[in-house]
């Protein structure tokens, strides 16, 4: 061989002579205690069973070297004339040259026989890392995991340093932590979605193999493993299974995510329907009304009576109003959806939240059924007012559409809550209805009673989740229901120095 | 001689109505459909009053409120809409006297013009110092409150606050302003001052403080001491 050996290797070759030596001195050693004892063709066959275990010991250099040096040995040894390398009759010459024959043959068969146990049982190993791989992929939920599993797989096989990475659309996902040169071998793997590196053909030069995830048009990443040999087909091999493992869980993986959101933009797309439906029944019921109040209006009023007209006029104003509720109501909830708008958080008193909305309703018609108790002292709380007061209002708005009798606000604190009740002596809620009156545009049986509930509980909803605060429904004792908002109370602020 | 309003409003059909239910109440009516024409009207015509809304095409209305301040303190009621929330309250904190929401009625708009005017020419005026309506009155010259005629204690703080919401007369004033009137220009964000402070005035100074009858809050925006 030209190239110089390795350390490893001439280690390897300094035991393999010890083991030539050893195995022919031992042969030696029994044939001479047994010496007179038992035949020349008795003790070829000692010698013959030291070159069998020798070269199931030894690779097939060592083999060789233990049948030539056993024949060798036999001969000086005992073959007569003693102690000379010739051979006196015929006979024993075709004997040793038939025992050459027979220890090269047994020698090379059981080197043979060596090697194939080596590789069926490496190829076991592997089938088994294989195996515990794919498992251990099956159960992985993300890509990290994956990448975290296939880079311990490649770990236990590849000394080198190993790399792995995601890939979307021919880019490398992720590059942090990898040396350059090695991020752009992956970059070309992942861009040729070929195999790079000693004995592929492309780039023999490199050091490392590059293994892409996955066939061409869908890398999903790509491995970077060392050491890489040409005559390693085996290793090269293995690491094209690990790859080919990993690319099947990422490609399951993104499939599940691409089916997720697919669900999702069908699921939005079915709300979106849903709330223009509704929106444009709450807007049009409205201005169905106004518009046929004004109408009539304008063409009869010389032929109504006044009292006629009077009412027409009131009912385009109470309409209007209602509409106006109706799109602010909308508006907020569509603002609080996109998420995009700021919140205003700054402490706020209850107390003046619920008195200016309660002042605004009181002017209503059916406001003086309103009651308020507030507890003294209540703490402030961090919130957005104008949202706070729309939950409040919209409420208390539900309520006095819903009953006839006294509607009751009542605040106060309960350990680390602020609660804030709105309670009537109405219908009720249908046990069925609680869990679904938040949703927007849900009626229960209410349909068609009273108009354009539609989006108030859901806003309330929404305003009670941005402020990290609960709102549920209940059923009162003697009939009616309750809405209860549950406010955090977080640390007060210091007080003002001044008193 | 009537009163001239100027309205300033780039919606025709807005403009209209609101150009003949002032007519009708017997104001002079100009109107404007832009800041700048609003403007050069301003200083060519006598106006007394300017309902000024709020998202007109050319610019920051704040800029004109900023400019009538410098020179007059002729009064400035503005109209927006609830998403237009933070140009409304920079508005007011520029020295506008009022605000209105939209949609609202020609009552309110009367109203809050009929509490602006009130105040026509008070750079002149001595200011208001004296609030008595109902059960309760509160004489800053004095230093005296008194609510059914039994006099109250009120601390320091809160005597400065009540003061500085009878001096607007009416009017409201916002947090910032109340803030740095009360504890000074670098607290104009300490809004839970104001929350217990006037906490604590409500509970002396009204007989139902969750049922405010002359302290009232304008959620988001500030407060202000009703007048009949």
């Amino acid at each position: 061989m030209a190239n110089p050996l390795t350390p490893a290797e001439r280690a390897r070759a300094g035991r393999d002579l010890v083991g030539v030596v050893v195995a022919i001195a031992a042969g030696t050693a029994v044939c001479a205690a047994l010496d007179g004892v038992i035949s020349l063709t008795s003790q070829a066959m000692v010698y013959l069973f030291a070159v069998v275990a020798a070269s199931y010991a030894l690779d097939r250099v060592g083999a060789i070297a233990s049948a030539v040096g056993a024949v060798t040995a036999f001969n000086f040894f005992f073959v007569p004339p003693r102690y000379t390398l010739a051979v006196e009759h015929r006979e024993h010459l075709i004997a040793l040259v038939a025992m050459l024959a027979v220890a090269l043959l047994v020698s090379t068969l059981s080197a043979a026989l060596k090697r194939e146990t080596a590789a069926a049982h490496a190829s076991e190993t592997r089938a088994r890392q294989l195996r515990e791989l794919a498992a251990g992929l099956l159960a992985a939920e993300r890509e990290s995991d994956v990448l975290r599993i296939g880079r311990e797989a490649l770990a236990r096989r590849f000394t080198g340093p190993v790399f792995l990475v995601g890939a979307r659309d021919g880019e490398v996902d992720d590059r942090t932590a990898i040396p350059d040169d090695v991020a752009r071998g992956l970059r070309c793997c992942v861009g040729e979605a070929a195999v790079l590196g000693p004995g592929t053909g492309r780039w023999p030069g490199l050091d490392a193999w590059y293994v892409p995830l996955g066939p061409r048009d869908s890398v999903v990443g790509a491995a970077c493993v060392a050491p890489a040999d040409a005559a390693d087909a085996v290793g090269r091999e293995h690491a094209e299974a690990i790859a080919a493992l990993l690319a099947q869980a990422i490609g399951r993986l993104r499939l599940a995510e691409a089916n997720l959101a697919t669900r999702a933009a069908l699921q939005r797309q079915h709300l979106q329907s849903t709330f223009l439906a509704a929106v444009s029944h709450d807007l049009r019921t409205p201005l169905t009304a106004i518009v046929a109040a004004a109408s009539s209006l304008q063409q009869q009023r010389a032929r109504l009576p006044v009292g006629e007209q009077d009412r027409l006029l009131a009912a385009i104003v109470a309409d209007a109003s209602h509409l106006s509720a109706v799109t602010e109501n909308t508006l907020q909830l569509v603002r609080l959806a996109a998420g995009g708008e700021a919140l205003r958080l700054e402490w706020q008193a209850v107390e003046e939240i619920v008195g200016s909305v309660v002042a605004r309703l009181r002017a209503r018609p059916g406001g003086d059924r309103i009651g308020v108790r507030i507890a003294a002292d209540l703490p402030l709380v961090r919130g957005d007012a104008t949202l706070l007061g729309q939950l409040v209002g919209n409420l208390l708005d539900n309520a006095l559409k819903y009953s006839d009798g006294p509607v009751q606000l009542v605040a106060l604190r309960a350990g680390k809550r602020l609660l804030v009740s709105v309670k009537d002596r109405g219908g009720g809620v249908g046990e069925a209805d609680r869990a679904r009156v938040f949703e927007p545009f849900y009626r229960g049986g209410r349909i068609g009673a009273t108009r354009g509930a539609g989006l108030g509980l859901a806003l309330c909803k929404a305003i009670a989740d941005v402020h990290g605060a609960s709102l549920v429904v209940s059923a009162r004792p003697r009939g009616g229901t309750r809405f209860t908002l549950a406010l955090p109370v977080e640390a007060q602020p210091e007080a003002a120095l001044a008193t | 001689m009537s009163l001239a309003v100027l309205v300033v409003e780039d919606d025709r059909e807005i403009r209209d109505v609101l150009r003949a239910s002032l007519a009708a109440e017997g104001f002079d009516v100009l109107t404007a459909v832009s800041l700048s024409e609003a403007a050069a009207l301003l200083d060519h015509a006598r106006v007394d009053v300017v309902v000024l809304d709020l998202g007109l095409p050319d610019g920051d209305g704040a800029e004109l409120v900023r400019r009538i301040r410098r020179t007059s303190s002729l009064p400035v009621v503005i109209a927006s809409a609830r998403h237009q929330e933070a140009e409304k309250i920079s508005l007011l904190d520029a020295g506008a006297d009022d605000y209105l929401t939209k949609p609202f009625s020609v009552s309110e708009l009367l109203a809050r013009i009929r509490v602006a005017l009130r105040h026509r020419g008070t750079a002149l005026q001595p200011a208001t110092t004296r609030y008595a309506r109902g059960d309760l009155l509160i004489d800053v010259d004095a230093y005296r409150v008194e609510r059914e005629g039994r006099p109250l204690h009120l601390t320091p703080t809160e005597f400065k606050l009540a003061a500085r919401l009878v001096r607007a007369g009416g009017r409201i004033v916002t947090h910032r302003q109340l803030l740095a009137d009360v504890w000074g220009a670098e607290h104009v964000h300490d809004t839970h001052y104001l929350r217990l402070y006037m906490g604590q005035l409500r509970a002396k100074l009204e007989a139902l403080p969750s049922e405010p009858r002359h302290l009232l809050t304008e959620t988001g925006v500030g407060y202000r001491l009703v007048v009949d």
